[in-house]
């Protein structure tokens, strides 16, 4: 583990729900089994594929197609963010380029490993990444990404390590009318921190930042997002549920920050957590702060247990209740994944969470 | 086909079944009659199994089984259906996915071949027509946004596709403007109308029974069947009101 490192306390309030012990302990996990095939973490779509193995690009199992990898320092005042310096990828697309379903895999066998990764796309270019985590240790990265006016991001990434930790730092200036839609499942058992600012740099810029984490045993996931509205007429969604069993924890911090000329912003904020079992613990806290008056901000957040007369009217009509409590937990997360756009990633990321409550329930 | 005897049950400590007793053949429909309070849908509710409803007394036995000993989902696969006064909304789960996952598991646990996806719409298709439900529903999240008819329809439209041996509906009636009475009522005579089926009707207006005639009328008063008889109790009923019976 580096020498100088300095975590955030939880003395920070952004940092209150952290769980900085177990990022320490992945870091200093000692290399072993990854438990993973990285071929099989692939989904079976044509399109770029990148592997890192540790933080280290492996070419024999990738096919770059125009994604640069190349070594640069990270350049990010968030505490974490900022550590992820080293080799990393660069997908830089022109004005009207599309690019789709580029996947990027980590592997992880232990300790610590960091990567930076930059998304630059011109005017009115389009592209989809796919990021998948898997292994053990400490997983940090950050990910800065740039749309030009009209440019189009499909980001949907999923946390499937078994142990140890992930750090996503995600940081987003959206122009004018383009459009940045963001999906994390944490369904893996490691712990996690995600973490986003996205600025709706442009007026009619599109931000969304959303997903799903699923925690059990001692566990704990979480996510922290600022969306900030600098420009009118902006649109901003940021859905997120969090299913907790066993003695887990997941939290979801969710803000919107709209400036005063940011007028005729559309935002919603949709935070909601479920208890499978009364010993886990959700933590939710929606924020606004809104300093133009013209504005629509929605938010809402509710933990709960799932819904006994649901169960029953599902029990009653046949369904076993493991299998009830299944699609009614599943249903519940499918809200935050169903807006991932392209179907063959939305079902891979259904079907992870379907493991995860085939196994948990 | 059903057999209650003597049954108390309780809720949070408080008995609301005192002692009931019916018995409903084979191709009979019953119906169950009651000013509020009395213990409808609690009866609905304790068949059907629900958690919450305990019994402290008595017995039912269904098709010679001992009904309680089940789960609500054995209930199901054992022939029996519930209607629901108040079917439940279910956002993020298709009528289709949903339906043909209960009847599979319905199959499953009687040893019968699951049905295919085609198979399970051609189906699900005929049974939405005859209800007059229209296509685009099988596809929406379950009851989310259905008016009160809509509903209950959805019910009927459930009832032909798992096509059970007993019926039990709570208060099917309630919310309906006449087109969906008689669509419902139609739908039971259809579906549940034959002699290796049962039904028992539970409601509290005779209205329905303009519609489904029933072979046995029986007024459930605090906890107990008080009186029972033919259609024309029904009638009586409607005419003078609960009052006298259940004092």
């Amino acid at each position: 583990m580096s020498a100088t490192l300095e975590l955030p306390t939880r003395r920070r309030e952004a940092w209150r729900w952290s769980d900085m012990d177990a990022l320490q302990a992945a870091a200093n996990m000692p290399a072993g089994d990854p438990g993973a095939d990285p071929a099989a973490l692939f989904l079976d779509i044509e399109g770029p594929r990148l592997l890192f193995v540790d933080g280290m690009f492996e070419p024999a199992h990738s096919r770059p197609d125009g994604v640069a990898v190349s070594p640069f320092e990270a350049a990010s005042d968030h505490p974490l963010g900022a550590l992820a310096s080293g080799e990393g990828w660069t997908l830089t697309l022109e004005n009207g380029a599309a690019r789709g379903d580029i996947q990027i895999v980590h592997v992880s066998t232990g300790g610590e490993n960091h990567v930076p990764a930059r998304i630059l796309l011109g005017e009115d270019a389009t592209a989809s990444v796919i990021e998948t985590y898997a292994g053990r240790g400490w997983a940090n990265r950050l990910c800065q990404i740039g749309l030009k006016r009209g440019a189009r991001l499909m980001r949907s990434v999923r946390l499937l390590q078994r142990e140890g930790f992930v750090s996503i730092r995600d940081e987003a200036d959206v122009a004018e009318a383009a459009s940045l839609v963001s999906v994390f499942l944490g369904v893996g058992g490691m712990g996690s921190r995600i973490d986003g600012a996205i600025t709706l740099a442009g007026p009619g810029a599109y931000g969304e930042m959303g997903g799903a984490l699923l925690t059990r045993g001692e566990q704990r996931q979480e996510a922290a997002v600022v969306m900030r509205h600098a420009q009118p007429e902006g649109t901003s969604r940021q859905i997120w549920r969090a299913v907790a069993a066993d003695r887990s924890t997941a939290s979801l911090a969710a803000r919107a920050e709209v400036v005063r000329h940011a007028q005729k912003t559309d935002g919603e904020q949709s935070l909601r957590g479920l208890l499978l079992d009364r010993t886990a613990t959700v933590n939710l806290k929606p924020e606004l702060e809104i300093f133009a008056d013209d504005v629509q901000c929605a938010h809402g957040a509710t933990v709960g247990e799932l819904d006994k007369q649901a169960l029953f009217y599902l029990e009653s009509r046949g369904l076993p209740e493991t299998r009830a409590r299944g699609l009614l937990t599943r249903a519940f997360v499918a809200d935050a994944i169903d807006r991932i756009g392209e179907e063959t990633v939305r079902e891979a990321f259904l079907e992870d969470a379907a493991a995860w409550l085939g196994e948990a329930l | 086909m059903l057999k209650i005897e003597n049954l108390h049950a309780e809720i949070d400590g408080k008995e609301i079944l005192k002692g009931l007793s019916l018995e409903v053949a084979t191709g009979e429909i019953h119906a169950i009659m009651g000013p509020n309070g009395a213990g409808k849908s609690t009866l609905g509710y304790v068949l059907g199994g629900r958690d919450g409803y305990e019994v402290t007394q008595g017995s039912v036995t269904f098709d010679g089984q001992d009904l309680l000993e089940l789960a609500p989902y054995e209930r199901a696969a054992a022939g029996l259906f519930l209607g629901f006064q108040y079917p439940v909304e279910i956002p993020g789960i298709s009528n289709v996915q949903f339906l043909r996952e209960a009847l599979n598991s319905q199959r499953r646990a009687r040893d019968e071949a699951p049905l295919s996806g085609a198979e399970f719409l051609k189906l699900a298709r005929a049974q939405a027509d005859a209800l007059g439900m229209h296509q685009d529903m099988l596809k929406r999240p379950v009851n989310v946004g259905f008016s009160g008819g809509e509903k209950k329809r959805n019910e009927m439209v459930q009832m032909g596709i798992l096509a059970p041996k007993f019926a039990i509906l709570d208060e099917t009636d309630s919310g309906l403007d006449i087109d969906a009475l008689k669509a419902v009522g139609d739908g039971i005579n259809r579906i549940m109308r034959a002699p290796d089926k049962s039904v028992l009707l539970i409601t509290h207006y005779q209205r329905l029974l303009d519609y489904v005639q029933p072979d046995k009328v029986h007024v459930l008063a605090d906890g107990r069947i008080v009186r029972s008889g033919g259609p024309e109790l029904a009638q009586e009923l409607e005419r003078e009101g609960y009052g006298e019976l259940a004092a």
